[in-house]
């Protein structure tokens, strides 16, 4: 279990991060949720050991990682743009880690992995010859490769569009289970973060404003911020999806009850 | 509980290493740019016993030679920054805008660039052999109606010497211009005047600005012209050496001349940050073929012809003196003046020794402004070590191959490098640091972000992102940095003039002093040499990245 005690993070005089406390199951996928500037790629790059903290304690089953650099903590992050080696083929770049840790996965494994992602037609490919999706697979059969005990992704969906955000979204929750892997994703997207966790962290201005399972946020948000800019833009999406298909918005929303 | 008192180097080695390369590079410049610098204001304002004094500044005002001589270079910098402004101008319209086939757009850049592959001072020879009362051009079509001694010489071999850098700033800003406009502007019912000007001359104002402080700067600070045809016409830079280099070293005056020489240079710099502002941004290439217009390709045609004419008519003298008897007078084919060239004048040494300093500039100075490059675009130093390396970068590009020369020789005479071929290095590297240190930087900014943290959490130490990732992404950019290294390290004369010593003779030294016993079958041979050489060298390093691309597509493949 990934535990964060009183995680603060401060640039200068500017708070980024305000007294973050927060406990993920091992296994479980959490996302983190906010508008743009409200510190969840901060939170991310601190969980990931990139950016120091100010204050705080960062525990993984019980073990403090707060002194811990990033490379021994056992953590492994997708990028946004998959940060995938221009000079390697896909496969090169899926099994790039291996060289220094020839342990870490058996061959079996890595054409587990390969087929799990559907990239065994892509493995020769040069990366400039892969589709968004494809690109996201191999980065994150690349992390997977070495086995991380807890997985960051940063934006995973926001490069790709229509179906392929589907699939992918489908072989992220496919991998979290079948790994049992602690996943932690980043996004700004409300219906990205509640419908792919188990939990989701919502984040405004530093703060915590709401830690709870998908259900609980959209039936019981715990304050207006919620509300207003987090499942207002949910319910316009489906206001205008439900027009489509029915030529009128639906009548009442538990969505919008005190809106 | 955690506290941001306590110390954690989160990124382990990266962190230490490119420390120890911005604290190793800072100091090298500092003693290699900084203390040059630092010993010519400290000969300019201190006396031999080393009392403050306005004397040497006032002893040099006073002469009226020295007024004579700055007068002079700001008035043939002036007239060759214009004519070469305007020349690069068209010569880069009519490149972007006529409707060329690629191969002939490439042969053109070829010919207007291939006047970097040889020294200025071979530019003022040529053209008093093309142009002179022996010359070829003369021989075919006439006498000329003025003479090409002094201030018509400096300003013909001035603009060919100006011509691509100017060239490739116009080329630059015009491969970025989006041609849409032009339909959208004639759309709208402009004059063919008027569209000219709204789609062509205002987006690249700024740049052509740039292109006439670039010219200005390299002409006023250029001592291989002057040096070879300006003949009594004095100039600032023959002042300089005739102080520095004459019977009666006066170090006082050459330091007060250097810091006067400075001064363009500081300004140019200023001006040119200025110019940029000019500029209009376009993020993207212009996709859009230009339409084909009869006359106006047929023109361009035409003036691109005469252009070639031009250039081949000075350099074609290169190519046959050193294979005729004796030019003018016995213009019969043979190989025994170069036999003869070769057997007298020690020029395999002289050969070896210039190939020698270029590849150690090349490799070091490659080695040197990538990791600069690196400090500054990929480190996680404080913001002012970055900036640091931009400071670097920006004072290098002030300082003229001259003025640099003379603070070496002030910095360094008695040291245990004088008269070795370190000091020609290490000159050479900060003499030609800010270009090769921009494109590394360019090439570091535009790279992904998460490179060196993805390989970090790979298990890769720095070193092994850096030679598994960083190094094969940025490949060509490294060998554009090593063939600009070497091509300027193999043509310059302005520093090493004063730091070659009788063992340390390079190519463009040795023509200088070939030129005091008029040699001037040795001087072309010299200039030939230098030329195959940065041909092939160019050819050699441009081969290597293709057939490195290709290679690595069919292993993907």
């Amino acid at each position: 279990m990934l535990e964060l005690r009183g995680v603060t993070k401060k640039f200068d005089d500017n708070t980024v991060l305000d007294n973050i406390n927060l406990e993920v199951e091992t296994g479980s996928i959490v996302s983190i949720l906010g508008p743009s500037g409200c510190g969840k790629t901060t939170l991310l790059n601190v969980i990931l050991g990139l950016t120091e903290l100010t204050s705080g304690q960062i525990i993984y089953d019980g073990e403090d990682l707060t002194h811990v650099p990033m490379k021994k903590r056992g953590f492994n992050i997708v990028f946004q743009d998959f940060a995938l080696f221009p000079n390697l083929n896909a496969y090169e770049n899926i099994v790039y880690g291996l060289r220094n840790n020839p342990t870490a996965s058996t061959p079996e494994e890595v054409r587990d992995l390969i087929d799990l992602l559907d990239l065994k037609k892509h493995l020769k490919k040069r990366i400039d010859e892969l589709s968004g999706g494809q690109k996201q697979r191999v980065a994150i059969a690349r992390t997977l490769v070495m086995k991380p005990r807890l997985l960051l992704l940063d934006e995973p969906l926001s490069a790709l569009d229509g179906m392929i955000k589907e699939s992918i979204k489908e072989r992220i929750k496919t991998v979290a289970r079948q790994f049992n892997l602690t996943t932690i994703i980043v996004t700004h997207d409300p219906e990205e973060a509640l419908s792919l966790s188990d939990k989701v962290l919502i984040l405004n201005g530093g703060h915590v404003s709401q830690y709870a399972d998908p259900r609980t946020i959209v039936h019981a948000p715990s304050n207006t911020f919620i509300r207003d800019f987090i499942l207002r833009q949910l319910q316009i999406k489906r206001d205008n999806i439900f027009r489509l298909f029915d030529g009128s918005a639906p009548q009442g929303s538990t969505l919008m009850a005190s809106a | 509980m955690y506290t941001a008192t306590s110390s954690l180097n989160i990124l382990g080695k990266e962190q230490f290493e490119l420390k120890l390369s911005f604290v190793l590079i800072s100091l090298l410049l500092l003693v290699i740019l900084g203390w040059p610098l630092y010993s010519i204001l400290g000969q300019s304002f201190f006396t031999d016993e080393g009392s403050f004094t306005l004397m040497n500044y006032a002893e040099a005002f006073s002469k009226k030679s020295f007024y004579t001589a700055l007068g002079h270079s700001l008035t043939v910098s002036g007239c060759v920054a214009f004519f070469a402004t305007i020349i690069a101008f068209f010569a880069a319209y009519g490149l972007n805008f006529c409707a060329f086939r690629p191969r002939t757009r490439s042969l053109i850049q070829i010919v207007l660039l291939l006047p970097l592959f040889l020294p200025s001072i071979t530019y003022g020879f040529a053209v008093i052999y093309s142009f002179g009362r022996q010359g070829l051009v003369t021989q075919i079509f006439g006498r000329l109606p003025f003479s090409i001694y002094g201030f018509n010489g400096l300003l013909i071999a001035g603009v060919i010497y100006t011509l691509p850098p100017a060239f490739m700033i116009m080329n630059n800003a015009f491969a970025y211009v989006d041609r849409n406009f032009i339909t959208v502007s004639k759309v709208m019912g402009d004059s063919p005047l008027r569209t000219f000007y709204q789609t062509a001359l205002r987006p690249v104002l700024g740049s052509a600005a740039a292109a006439f402080i670039l010219s200005f700067f390299l002409i006023f600070t250029d001592f291989g012209i002057p040096t070879s045809i300006a003949g009594r016409y004095e100039v600032i830079a023959t002042q300089l050496y005739a102080v520095m280099m004459g019977a009666i070293p006066d170090f006082h005056n050459g330091s007060v001349i250097a810091m006067v020489m400075l001064l363009p240079s500081i300004l140019s710099v200023i001006i040119l940050r200025q110019c940029e502002r000019l500029n209009f941004r376009y993020n993207k290439l212009s996709k859009t073929p230009p339409a084909p217009q009869i006359l106006r390709d047929y023109s361009f045609a035409a003036f691109y012809l005469l252009l070639t004419l031009l250039l081949l008519s000075v350099f074609a003298i290169i190519f046959i003196v050193p294979f005729v008897q004796s030019w003018p007078y016995q213009p019969v084919f043979t190989l025994d003046t170069i036999k003869r060239v070769f057997a007298e004048n020690d020029i395999t040494g002289t050969y070896l020794n210039s190939l020698y300093v270029a590849v150690l500039t090349a490799v070091l100075g490659t080695a040197l402004c990538y990791l600069a490059g690196m400090v500054n675009a990929r480190s996680h130093l404080a913001p002012w070590c970055r900036t640091l390396m931009d400071v670097f970068a920006m004072v290098t590009n002030t300082v003229p191959g001259m003025v640099l020369g003379v603070g070496f020789l002030f910095a360094f005479t008695g040291s245990p490098i004088t008269n070795t071929f370190a000091i020609l290095v290490l000159a050479n590297i900060v003499h030609f640091f800010t270009t090769p240190y921009l494109m590394a930087q360019q090439a570091f900014s535009r790279m992904n972000a998460g490179f060196e943290t993805t390989g970090a959490l790979m298990g890769d130490t720095w070193s092994e992102t850096l030679r598994r990732v960083v190094i094969p992404n940025t490949f060509s950019t490294i060998l554009q940095m090593l063939s600009y290294f070497f091509v300027n390290a193999m043509v310059t004369i302005s520093a090493i003039v004063f730091l070659a010593g009788a063992r340390t003779q390079v190519m463009t030294s040795k023509i200088k002093e070939l030129q005091y016993f008029e040699k001037f079958d040795a001087i072309f041979t010299l200039s030939l040499l230098i030329f195959l050489t940065n041909c092939a060298v160019k050819l050699l390093l441009d081969f290597w990245a293709e057939s490195r691309a290709r290679r690595l597509k069919a292993q993907q493949d």
